[in-house]
């Protein structure tokens, strides 16, 4: 092979491998939980049921995942906030015209009726597709969650009907993510060449000549994301710093009340009536 | 005095051992007329029934026992010829074994309960399937654990007057009989009785003969009742209540749905008792079962006034008992049996349908542009064009 193929590329520090990391167990964790609460007269539901000590406690595996995700998008949301106020980064995640332009070229591509496949740049337009399916999806189902987490603190302002609503949604959320990280990002990441970037944090010059032309193009350029000079960064962290310490505290906060705002329901149920068993009638004549 | 003055009884035993002695051919026969099924440990000298009638037909017939309880020893007659045993001929000395001769021991025995926890033993010779179930009771359970008010065969079925229960061809339970049931078990369960006469049940069944409500054997079953307070018996109450409940050819007639099972076990709620029914049957949950909404002997209809739970401010009673701090709206959150429709919790319906057609448009559109991508991989590789 080539020299470009040793000339290696940044793709990801080891904080948003981390992060990754984080968003896979969890997400793993809570289809793996969440799944057998939406069909567990099936088989596979039955048997994680059964395998990880039955409903109770699956319901807490499932909330505690939950937990972690919430974390991992407080976390993800910070550090966008210092990668765009900070160090001013092109917002290369947001969705273009461009990307749709792209994502028809490259199905025309393999359909055969155009000859060249769409040339993108940071990220393509399916990892920006799977990027804000998953956002979506984990707005979708913090807020139907709360409302199943939190149904008494959800109908002091909601209909009560929102509740199984959330329910009916979450489910069909659940069913929606998990196939499509099955079909998309599998194949996306998995078969059709297995990219280690997520783990490795780095590219070959050849693999982002194949799939990321245009940023090695912008990086060889020296146009890419540049690192700004020491005191600018100390200027913008002293700036970012507080306001984010703010913005931290609000999100614990919400996690904490997530979590924390009611106890649902009691863990004991008393006898309905306190009923003397024997008691018998007035004797007979 | 505790025995029957003998002195009373004395003129007759002249007659009775003249009688015995020219009956003597046909009483072997009478006791060989019982029938086949019925095993008589028949006593070297039989005594017939009326042998004993003769003193046990004198009215307020009655002995004192060691704790000052009388006991009567007047049979009536009439009501035993008419009794199953009766009419079947049952010697009393097929129970009264040990009573075969005349003049006869007393009866030894300190109170009224303890002629019943002893002698209700002797039912088996017959009844040995039903003896049999018994003693896996929870009456049974009470007893051994030294409870003597626990019933015996002889409390529900008093043995001297007890008519058929079943029809003798089917099987079946007579109407008269059932309509009589929880009449039975009011003697011991008073209280209960009354909470279930008032109930839609027990109203239907007093009032109006209706026999297709349950009475009290339906759901706690006959002779082999068990422990209605368990974890198992709680977790299992949905499958006992759907028995009729999802049963149309009961429910019909009163325009119930048979939906209530389902409902419930699409339901958060009915979603865990269920498993915990099938995979943990004797663990607690604090999940709901259908008496802790509906009630349990006190069962009322869901459009009463007072208590029933279709009206919302009922059932937030109801839904306060396990979870203290609910709302005005917080009942709603409960699809109350419905299944969610355009006119029922029409957001639940549309968010079903929304799913239905969203989820195949996203996976349908990512699965068709992977399926592209391999076949344009796959057409590249055979052309031999290295992919852009």
């Amino acid at each position: 092979m080539s020299k470009s193929t040793t000339n290696l590329y940044l793709r990801f520090p080891v904080l948003r491998r981390i992060e990754h990391l984080i968003m896979l167990l969890s997400f793993t964790t809570l289809g793996l939980t969440g799944l057998p609460q939406k069909y567990p007269e099936s088989s596979p539901g039955a048997f994680v049921l059964n395998i990880l000590g039955g409903i109770e406690t699956l319901r807490l595996i499932h909330r505690s995942a939950a937990i972690v995700m919430m974390f991992g998008t407080a976390y993800h949301i910070l550090v966008m906030g210092y990668s765009v106020f900070v160090l001013r980064d092109q917002m290369s995640m947001l969705p273009t015209i461009q990307d749709a332009k792209d994502g028809i070229q490259a199905l025309l591509y393999n359909i055969g009726i155009v000859k060249t496949y769409p040339q993108m740049g940071r990220y393509t337009f399916e990892e920006k597709l799977e990027y804000w399916a998953f956002a979506w999806g984990a707005a979708v189902m913090g807020a139907t969650g709360f409302f199943m987490w939190n149904p008494i603190t959800a109908t002091q302002y909601l209909p009560g009907q929102f509740v199984p609503a959330a329910k009916a949604a979450h489910g069909g959320e659940a069913v929606l993510a998990v196939l499509a990280i099955i079909i998309w990002h599998m194949y996306g990441v998995h078969i059709k060449r297995f990219n280690k970037a997520m783990w490795t944090g780095t590219q070959t010059e050849h693999e982002m000549l194949h799939e990321h032309p245009l940023e090695l193009a912008d990086i060889k350029a020296g146009i890419a994301d540049r690192r700004p000079d020491a005191a600018t960064l100390r200027k913008r962290k002293l700036f970012y710093y507080p306001i984010a310490a703010i913005v931290t505290v609000v999100m614990l906060g919400g996690i904490f009340g997530f979590i924390n705002a009611e106890e649902t329901a009691l863990t004991t149920i008393t006898p309905l009536t306190e009923t003397e068993i024997y008691v018998p009638q007035t004797p007979q004549p | 005095m505790r025995r029957p003055k003998l002195t009373h009884i004395f003129p007759f035993l002249a007659g009775i051992v003249l009688v015995a002695l020219v009956m003597a051919g046909s009483r072997s026969e009478t006791a060989r007329a019982a029938p086949d099924a019925i095993p008589v440990n028949a006593p070297a000298v039989q005594m017939d029934n009326s042998d004993c009638l003769v003193c046990h037909n004198r009215p307020k017939f009655t002995t004192s026992l060691p704790n000052d309880e009388k006991l009567v020893l007047t049979i009536d007659e009439d009501k035993f010829n008419k009794s199953v045993h009766g009419e079947n001929q049952i010697a009393c000395t097929d129970c009264h074994a040990d009573f075969t001769s005349f003049p006869h021991d007393d009866l030894k025995a300190n109170s009224l309960r303890e002629i019943a926890t002893t002698y209700y033993t002797t039912c088996q010779q017959c009844h040995a399937e039903q003896y049999n179930k018994v003693l896996d009771s929870v009456h049974q359970r009470a007893l051994a654990g030294g409870n003597t008010n626990a019933a015996v065969c002889s409390d529900c079925h008093n043995p001297h007057e007890q008519t058929r229960i079943t029809n003798k061809d089917s099987g079946e339970i007579l109407i008269t009989a059932r309509l009589h049931i929880p009449q039975t078990c009011a003697s011991c369960h008073s209280t209960i009785y009354d909470a279930y006469k008032n109930s839609v049940h027990g109203n239907a069944l007093t009032e109006e003969n209706n026999t297709d409500v349950p009475t009290c054997i339906d759901c706690h079953g006959v002779h082999n009742i068990q422990d209605p307070t368990t974890v198992t018996f709680r977790n299992s109450t949905p499958f006992l209540c759907a028995k009729c409940h999802t049963d149309s050819t009961i429910m019909d007639k009163y325009g119930i749905s048979t939906n209530v099972l389902n409902s419930y076990v699409a339901d958060f709620h009915g979603t865990t008792v269920k498993l915990f029914e099938e995979e943990f049957p004797g663990q607690p949950t604090n999940k709901p079962v259908c008496t802790d909404c509906h009630g349990v002997h006190n069962i009322s209809k869901v459009d009463n006034i007072e208590a029933g739970i279709a009206l919302r401010e009922n059932l937030l009673i109801k839904c306060q008992r396990c979870h203290p701090g609910a709302t005005a709206n917080f009942p709603a959150a409960w699809m109350s049996h419905y299944e969610p429709s355009p006119e029922h919790y029409p957001i639940v319906y549309y968010v079903n349908l929304f799913y239905k057609f969203f989820i195949p448009t996203v996976l349908g559109g990512m699965t068709f542009f992977v399926i592209t991508d391999i076949y344009r991989r796959i057409v590249n590789r055979v052309k031999g064009v290295r992919h852009s």
